[in-house]
């Protein structure tokens, strides 16, 4: 009953975010100077073409009315149709996604089978040059902007290809070797971003785990280093860095935008902050909207699964 | 290891800046008059082209080629569409559809069109094609409309002969039958509604499209049955849009793309050393120019006297070397590089000095002018408003420089009318005859600019006059223009604008112009051969 009680909240908290969002995005988007029909149509545009085009995508309606339609038809899984292509947003980001899926699977693998057992090995040698080392490492992976990283990857990888390439993305089903050569550059950039955040919170966490009682008597009673760190030490450490996976893997699928820029690869992110530029509305509409949802879901799942690691967890925080 | 990766680098950025110092690199040399490069015609024809270009054909009114108005788009479509004449790289008038033309009278155009010119679709053009294709423009809302001139009538003589009579003498005619919305359509399939233009490009020319995803990519194929024997070279054409300047350059670097559209005008010094790697550097006839509002608040541009003044102060020289690398020429509005364009060194505001501009403003009572210049946040934008706004200083005016994204850009100089920035700064294209751009400057037809532009009478007798002028008094009639112009001054032209056409010495032979007048990098492409795919 609890249990259904926390569901039900987490849900209606969640819509009502999402319409808030919906509401924020549309403003924001009809309120930026200049229109579509300014940008796309050109300078050379007559009153009455732009009239038409404004017409033919219902932008001559008031805003309510256009915000009412725009939201009874969204939650159909209609989200009206790009004005620059002519094609459906929904046909138009399912050919982008699994760019950005993928991305967002490398990303996040790397961060769960490299950074999360740095962190730990960090946290656990602590005390010698080992963990100098890697809290620098850590600090330089979280502060380089990806956009210098990627141009000096971008910059040497075109002159020392080394069998991978710069740009150039291929579907996976077409050809899976040109797939991996073009996602393993951008992967790896984003990867040292992710992998520095998530060790440098595993880090921290298993270190606030190592110092609480239990450890200690678990060291009392004779157990081997191995098993409290698999023990006690992961079980107690998992939320954080679970927060943190979260985080990442919204940041990323929302689309990495700059180094779907830098490596030219035709994915989410790329293509949303191009319709802004354009002002095609139901594109970035859209694409904020799937954000916010992604990041949503995740925030709520992982609490779900927090409060199943941790019962102080979850239930009892939704109660507050 | 990783450190000596990282030398070249900043070894880079050290010669990199160096370099900025240094003078500034000169425009390629000619292979041959008018062109930058030729394609060698020995090597064996075949093969793919990779090309890389910012921006897909953005239009909202998808790809008929009649409302196209921007040269991305231009570029694109031409793979397809094919017009009644071309421009050489000379600006002379060539055949194409049409096999040659006479002119009984300076109002009748008789056109003689060629044989074995099929669309893709197999069928043969026809006399009727042609007339259908005028009339269909004629109606319509391109902007082009403005500048095929005053066509009276289009009438078919025979099936090979068209014939166009206008009301008045036209200059320009035959070159604004040279760019894409002018193309000869298949009137046929658009009639019986089989063909959506928006939607489909079926054409006469060198290629068809195999497949496009917007903004992500296009792939072309050679077309059988093209009219022109052994053309085009290669097989496939495929092209990357990359909006970001470095993944093009990348992909220069490693040879993924054989020919890239690059912005940066430093990119030819990041390209020296690079083994392999070339860049033109194609004149164009477009041109920066400078907009100051006679609508804008407080009446700051209202005196003619203001803006003559700041005429005066620009100093188009610095704009060209400094904020164009060396690759731009001071123009009028008559395109500097088109033939019989004035010279801006004997215009009145370049004959002027900047006491005499001081003196102007004193005289208006506009000593402390102070305005706000309104850009997009682009390249080189922002390097030609900093210029501005030294020049501008020296007459004691303060200009403070608002960028924006070109979108908000828009919306601030052609959203509003009467419109409300101070001044604004973009660029127009030149086209192909030296008074086609003029007609701009009469916002009684050019209606895009009436928000902040108020009608000559005098200026526009000017313009008329140009573009009905031919022959030797010509070069007269268009100094007469780009003087008014100056002297009108409340669009200001500036310097012209390069194009940098990056591409691969060691894989592909192009063909480019020395200077383009449509803004067409991908003229040549029948031309092209690959020399090593």
């Amino acid at each position: 009953m609890r249990l259904l009680s926390w569901w039900s909240r987490r849900v209606f908290s969640a819509a009502v975010t999402l319409f808030l969002i919906a509401v924020l995005i549309f403003a924001a988007s009809r309120l930026m100077p200049g229109s579509f029909a300014d940008v796309v149509l050109g300078p050379f545009a007559t009153p009455a073409e732009k009239a038409e085009v404004a017409a033919k995508y219902g932008l001559d309606s008031s805003l309510p009315v256009q915000f009412w339609l725009w939201l009874t038809t969204a939650l159909t899984g209609d989200f009206g149709i790009s004005m620059i292509s002519g094609e459906p947003v929904t046909t138009e980001f399912g050919l982008r996604l699994p760019v950005t899926a993928e991305l967002t699977l490398l990303g996040v693998g790397a961060a769960v089978l490299i950074g999360i057992p740095l962190g730990v090995w960090t946290a656990v040698r602590s005390g010698g040059g080992g963990g100098a080392a890697g809290r620098l490492a850590g600090g330089f992976g979280v502060s380089v902007p990806e956009f210098v990283l990627g141009s000096i990857v971008v910059f040497l990888f075109s002159r020392y290809a080394l069998g991978l390439t710069v740009g150039g993305y291929v579907p996976f089903g077409r050809d899976p070797g040109g797939n991996l050569r073009a996602m393993v550059l951008p992967a790896a950039v984003l990867s040292v971003f992710v992998i520095a955040a998530t060790a440098r919170t595993t880090r921290d966490a298993v270190l606030n785990v190592l110092v609480e009682p239990h450890i200690t008597a678990a060291v009392a009673r004779g157990e081997s280093p191995g098993s409290i760190v698999v023990r006690h030490v992961l079980r107690n450490a998992s939320i954080p860095v679970l927060t943190v996976l979260t985080t990442v893997t919204a940041y990323l699928l929302g689309g990495a935008v700059i180094i779907e820029y830098l490596f030219n690869l035709p994915g989410v992110g790329s293509y949303v902050v191009q319709a802004v530029g354009r002002r095609d509305y139901a594109v970035v509409q859209a694409g904020v909207l799937l954000a916010a949802f992604v990041f949503i879901v995740l925030n709520v799942l992982t609490d779900a699964v927090a409060g199943v690691l941790d019962p102080r967890f979850g239930t009892a925080k939704g109660k507050r | 290891m990783r450190i000596p990766r990282v030398l070249p680098l900043a070894a880079a950025a050290v010669v990199l800046a160096a370099c900025s110092a240094a003078p500034r690199a000169t425009p390629n040399a000619q292979v041959a008059p008018g062109y930058l490069a030729l394609a060698d015609p020995a090597v064996t024809a075949g093969g793919t082209l990779d090309v890389q270009m910012t921006v897909d054909n953005g239009a909202a009114t998808g790809l008929d080629p009649q409302l196209a108005e921007v040269a991305t788009s231009w570029q694109i479509m031409s793979l397809v569409y094919e017009t009644l004449v071309t421009v050489g790289p000379d600006f002379s008038i060539q055949p194409q559809l049409a096999t040659s033309w006479d002119t009984p009278d300076p109002t009748t155009y008789v056109f003689h069109l060629r044989d074995g010119v099929t669309f893709s679709n197999g069928r043969a053009m026809t006399a009727d094609d042609v007339v259908g294709s005028f009339e269909r423009l004629l109606g319509s809302q391109s902007i082009w409309r403005a500048q095929i001139g005053p066509v009276r009538q289009v009438s078919k003589v025979d099936d090979r002969t068209v014939e166009v009579k206008l009301s008045a003498p036209y200059e320009p005619f035959l070159a604004s039958l040279a760019n894409v919305p002018a193309a000869i359509l298949p009137m046929q399939e658009i009639r019986n509604g089989s063909l959506d233009l928006a939607t489909t490009m079926l054409g006469t020319g060198p290629f068809v499209v195999e497949s496009h995803r917007q903004d992500v990519s296009w792939r072309f194929t050679r077309r059988e049955g093209y009219w022109a024997a052994g053309k085009p070279s290669v097989d496939t054409v495929n092209i990357t849009i990359a909006a970001q300047e470095q993944a093009r350059m990348a992909a220069l670097q490693n040879g993924s793309a054989d020919l890239v559209t690059l912005g940066n005008v430093d990119s030819p010094r990041l390209v020296q050393g690079l083994p392999g790697a070339a860049v033109a550097t194609q004149a164009t006839t477009d041109f920066y120019y400078l907009m100051l509002n006679g609508n804008a608040p407080g009446g700051k541009f209202a005196d003619p006297r203001v803006r003559q003044a700041i005429t005066i102060a620009m100093d188009r020289d610095t704009i060209a070397t400094t904020a164009l690398g060396g690759f731009g020429k001071p123009t009028g509005v008559t395109p500097a590089g088109l033939p019989g364009a004035c010279d801006p060194a004997r215009l009145p505001s370049a004959t002027s000095n900047l006491d005499q501009a001081k003196q102007l403003l004193q005289d208006a009572g506009a000593e402390n002018l102070a305005f706000q210049l309104t850009i997009f946040n682009t390249e080189p934008a922002p390097a030609i408003a900093q210029v501005i706004q030294q020049n501008l200083a020296r007459i004691g005016i303060t200009v403070t420089i608002e960028q924006l994204d070109e979108g908000s850009w828009s919306g601030k100089v052609y959203g509003a009318a009467p419109a409300t920035f101070d001044a604004a700064m973009s660029w127009f294209a030149g086209y192909a005859d030296a008074g086609m751009a003029a007609k701009w400057w009469n916002p009684e037809q050019a209606g895009f600019n009436a928000g902040f532009m108020k009608p000559d009478p005098a200026l526009n007798a000017k313009i008329d006059q140009a573009i009905a002028t031919s022959g030797p008094q010509r070069r007269s009639a268009l100094q007469d223009l780009c003087a008014a112009v100056d002297t009108d001054a409340q669009m200001i032209p500036l310097v012209t604008r390069p194009a940098l056409v990056g591409y691969r010495k060691d894989a592909l032979s192009p063909t480019v112009y020395a200077t383009e007048g449509y803004g067409n990098v991908l003229r040549g492409i029948s031309d092209f051969r690959l020399l090593t795919k």
